[in-house]
């Protein structure tokens, strides 16, 4: 046990289940969040069908983070749940609403637009609440004897608030760039004149929260604003890649917008990993104290070793039978 | 224990417990009882108003054929089932039965008012020897009572007791119309039995109903333990969670799936009331309708809805 840190294993394995996630549920959340803005019913078909092929797929990334959590880092998941009851409790209800959407609108005729706002509400709640949680963490959590002993709305501050809206903002993003990769003609139009509106959107929440983060936490503030001048890089390449996104746009790439979110999001990803490390739950406990056994952890490390490259199979080639640009009614022009 | 916290001591053994084939092959038989029933009442249906008869009658064969293998073999599983929990949980097994004395040769009781204030049951009818027999395999082995266990380590009796008999019940009947439609079937005369096609459209709702049940019986049989034996279900509550947060997400719950399921059964209804395809049809769907909405394929009668 000693040759290698399972703790720290398991920090990649959540850390990259989480990242995955964000990456994939957060684009098509965003095709959500952007569905009542689409220019006609026709666009947002095609919004919905470009994703209906992966959006679940997606969504295993979450459950194999939530799953990952209560075995390897069982106080994260004692604290993070109580202390973030009703938020997670709208995430899924959010979650729920838009996971039905996809079924039942297509069968529904006059109720329709009752779908098409359950997608919308459902997709705008689900990642607001996951921005609150990203916030809640930043934050920290009433924590006595390994229990949560805050109330049920400690995390709904203003900070939590703007973290919501800041994600909220960026899935948008996400889902926008997807919608130029996916689409043509009108929709992609469309997709092209909000895009630009978006990442200014998101740059103005990026600026918030790099200023109102160290101004709340002086442990934030201690971990950027001492000697290391290295960490600096990161903040500089988010700049740069935001006015690569916007180059991009203004020359009509497709496929690079949607790259180039991705990698604005590795970058915050990033940026909140060095603000918080090695903190699991704020401001006291690190990942090694919040850890489960080294028996369990290599127990269910045997397991996740099998199953990592299964989702990864299959997901790449979900993506890859589904390839190509989808079309009103017509499903996709490369299949 | 280690520092007044539970730990896990071994993952093989919680999970690989010695429960684990029963439930498993009892909850995987229910599940195709359910599916069984569900696509067998829906073809009788169609038959009984004459509408796709040749799928129908296809479907319904292959379902009757099924659930005559799968209903007996449940009453088989289910019986070992209640011999692992009688060994493991035997408290929950005398709330199933209603029983709350110690006895050698218990009765297998068939009606009764169990009466958990007064320890006793009202208006008792059972069968004499016969819960030994079952439990024990032997006429006078011994059934231990809810009274060899203090008041508070007792599962609530009245629930446990009527969900098993629901689900017993149930599962009687389904053996009963699963025979007698298979012998139908064998002599050609299923097709043209209108009150036997009637009771198996009738049907659909009620594998669901037993299924609720037995979770039922296992999940309030085994209180007040959480983990048993070691953790109660009120020790291992979250300290932070008030009751009115959990009334409010419960409420919140129960709302949220209460849209979906009258959502869902609506278009069910729809579903079903337009019938199937014909294969040839099915083959030439296209594929963006297919990916995650295996109901589009039922569509094809009216506008898509992109035009």
């Amino acid at each position: 046990m000693e040759l290698i840190d399972l703790t720290l294993v398991w920090v990649g394995i959540i850390g990259l289940g989480v990242f995955m996630y964000v990456l994939m549920d957060g684009f098509d959340l965003g095709v959500g969040i952007l569905f009542p803005f689409a220019p006609n019913d026709d666009a947002r078909d095609e919004m919905m069908n470009s994703v209906a092929p992966v959006w679940d797929g997606n969504e295993t990334w979450l459950i194999l983070g939530g799953a990952g959590l209560l075995a390897a880092f069982p106080l994260i998941y004692a604290v993070f749940l109580p202390a973030l009851y009703i938020g997670v409790f709208l995430l899924l209800a959010g979650l729920i609403f838009r996971g039905i959407a996809f079924e039942f609108r297509f069968k529904a005729k006059a109720a329709r637009h009752w779908w098409d706002r359950s997608f919308f509400i459902g997709s705008t709640l689900a990642s607001f609440a996951q921005g609150a949680v990203v916030g809640a963490y930043i934050q920290g959590f009433n924590v006595v004897n390994f229990q949560y002993v805050g109330g049920p709305f400690d995390w709904l501050t203003p900070f939590t608030v703007m973290t919501g809206l800041g994600v909220v903002t960026g899935y948008a993003l996400l889902g926008v760039t997807w919608t130029i990769l996916k689409t043509e003609g009108t929709t992609q139009a469309w997709a092209y004149r909000l895009a630009p509106w978006l990442l200014l959107g998101v740059f103005a929440f990026f600026v918030i929260v790099s200023i109102w983060t160290p101004l709340a936490s002086e442990r934030a503030a201690q971990r950027w604003f001492d000697k290391i001048d290295w960490i600096w890089a990161f903040p500089a390449a988010t700049v740069a890649t935001g006015y690569w996104i916007h180059t991009q746009l203004k020359k009509r790439a497709e496929a690079l917008p949607f790259v180039g979110s991705l990698v604005l999001f590795a970058l915050f990803y990033i940026g909140l990993l060095i603000t918080q490390w090695p903190l699991a739950v704020p401001p006291d406990h690190t990942f090694w104290d919040a850890a489960s056994d080294s028996g369990s952890q290599l127990f269910l490390l045997i397991g996740v070793l099998f199953l990592i490259p299964i989702i990864l199979t299959y997901t790449a080639w979900t993506y890859w039978v589904f390839r190509g640009k989808v079309k009103a009614g017509a499903g996709y022009a490369g299949h | 224990m280690r520092e007044g916290m539970i730990h896990m001591t071994s993952w093989t053994e919680a999970i690989f417990n010695s429960s684990l084939p029963y439930r498993f092959a009892h909850m995987a038989l229910a599940s195709f009882i359910t599916g069984g029933f569900v696509v067998a009442g829906v073809s009788a249906y169609y038959l009984l108003k004459g509408r796709h008869p040749n799928t129908s009658k296809k479907a319904l064969k292959m379902c009757v054929l099924l659930l005559a293998v799968t209903t007996p073999l449940q009453l088989v599983v289910g019986d070992l089932h209640g011999l692992n929990s009688f060994e493991n949980q035997p408290m929950k097994v005398a709330a199933m039965e209603g029983h709350w004395e110690t006895k050698q040769g218990a009765p297998l009781i068939l009606f009764a008012i169990p009466d958990a204030a007064n320890e006793t049951n009202h208006f008792e009818i059972g069968i004499p020897y016969l819960g030994s027999l079952i439990l024990t395999h032997s006429m006078d082995g011994e059934v231990p009572g809810l009274l060899e266990v203090p008041r508070e380590d007792r599962p609530p009796v009245g629930p446990v007791f009527w969900s098993f008999r629901i689900m017993v019940g149930l599962g009687i009947l389904f053996i009963g119309l699963s025979l007698l439609s298979a012998y139908l079937l064998w002599r050609g005369r299923l097709y043209e039995s209108p009150k036997v096609l009637r009771a198996l459209s009738w049907m659909i709702p009620m594998p669901f109903v037993a299924v609720l049940a037995g979770w039922f019986v296992t999940e309030i049989g085994r209180q007040p333990w959480i983990i048993h034996g070691l953790l109660r279900a009120s020790e291992g509550v979250t300290p932070s969670l008030s009751g009115g947060m959990a009334l409010s997400t419960l409420i919140g719950y129960v709302a949220v799936y209460a849209v979906v399921f009258a959502a869902g059964l609506h278009y069910l209804r729809i579903v079903i009331g337009k019938g199937p395809v014909d294969t040839g049809e099915q083959a030439g769907l296209d594929p963006v309708a297919r990916p995650k909405r295996p109901w589009s394929a039922i569509s094809h009668d009216e506008p898509q809805p992109q035009q």
